[in-house]
């Protein structure tokens, strides 16, 4: 795996992506960005807070389509849990974009932050269908308890779940890339 | 090879079990990587119920139906969570306890679990009562209000341990 991750970072050092990296660097906003300490934490910060945002909003979607957290309808809880997902997102999505001025060449020539964003995109991409599919089931379903969940909406649910936990890896594991 | 240690934390820090962790190249990030979706499920299942407590979020829901969809989910992810801080701390324990950030988290930590059992144990015993009312007791909203802070600040602590391990010695 390593090997694997370390031929693809070398990769994206022969591309453009290198001398992007380098020129970004020296762009104001990066300088401002490197020479002031708090500028990362508090991005970082953000960052934990939006993901902690969409990841329970994501968590309790599921908790209801599976029946494990039912006090209030689907439709409901999809309403409630969808805002906080499309918030966090926006969050995540704005906060990250900044965080990138923090250190231009780790990110951008780090194959772990290229899988990360393959993974973000697919779940802003997946959480659209899944909760427009959502919406559309239980529009007029308001006040009725139990609605019945198919196999697909549960499976959907499941992945976007699996697949937080591993933008989560991965955010985690851009600072221990090989380089 | 390891230096014979001088106090508790580097005996702890020193000991078989951190030593393991410190040397692998996976065992860090990885127990590092579980603690964080740990804490993000915390710290997003607890700002439900505070953020209904305090007037801003899920207004119109019972708070007492919505702590029990999400009460066992923080309770697990706090046991996750401080099973890996506690794996985390011991292969850096001597580096840890003189981190300001570090034992301001353990204070924050404390608060956050005081205020919890102080309502729990005095305005939530009466829950039933004021929970269908337009506006919540002011010790509900202050108790939401107070976790929130708490939880804000043990995010804050946490993320600025990683950037500071190195200045304190």
């Amino acid at each position: 795996m390593g090997d694997f991750l370390y031929n693809i970072t070398e990769w994206l050092r022969s591309t453009w992506l290198a001398d992007f990296a380098l020129g970004m660097s020296e762009w104001p906003l990066t300088q401002w960005v490197v020479v002031h300490f708090w500028a990362i934490p508090i991005m970082q910060i953000i960052h934990i807070l939006a993901i902690a945002g969409s990841f329970s909003a994501v968590l309790m979607l599921n908790m209801r389509i599976f029946g494990f957290a039912g006090h209030a309808t689907l439709a409901e809880t999809s309403r409630r849990y969808t805002k906080v997902l499309w918030w966090s997102l926006l969050f995540v999505i704005a906060s990250g974009v900044a965080m990138l001025f923090g250190d231009t060449v780790r990110n951008l020539l780090n194959a772990i932050f290229w899988i990360k964003m393959i993974l973000v995109v697919t779940a802003v991409v997946s959480s659209l269908a899944f909760t427009k599919s959502l919406s559309r089931r239980t529009a007029g379903a308001n006040g009725v308890q139990g609605e019945v969940v198919g196999g697909g909406t549960k499976a959907a649910a499941f992945f976007l779940v699996i697949l937080w936990i591993a933008i989560i890896f991965c955010g985690r594991w851009i600072a221990y890339a090989p380089a | 090879m390891y230096p014979e240690p001088t106090n508790i934390w580097e005996r702890i820090e020193y000991s078989k079990l951190g030593t393991t962790i410190a040397e692998s190249t996976w065992m860090f990030p990885t127990i590092e990587t579980i603690h964080v979706i740990a804490l993000v499920t915390v710290i997003g299942t607890i700002a439900i119920v505070d953020l209904r407590l305090v007037g801003l979020h899920s207004r119109g829901h019972r708070v007492s139906l919505l702590a029990k969809d999400t009460l066992p989910w923080t309770w697990g992810a706090f046991a996750l969570a401080a099973i890996t801080g506690g794996l985390l701390w011991i292969s850096k324990a001597s580096s840890y306890m003189i981190n300001p950030y570090f034992l301001w988290k353990l204070v924050l930590l404390a608060l956050a679990g005081l205020n919890m059992m102080y309502f729990h144990l005095t305005t939530w015993r009466t829950v039933e009562h004021w929970e269908k009312d337009p506006t919540f007791p002011f010790a509900a909203k202050l108790a939401g209000w107070l976790s929130l802070v708490f939880w804000l600040g043990v995010v804050f602590c946490g993320r600025l341990i990683g950037f500071t391990l190195g200045i304190y010695y």
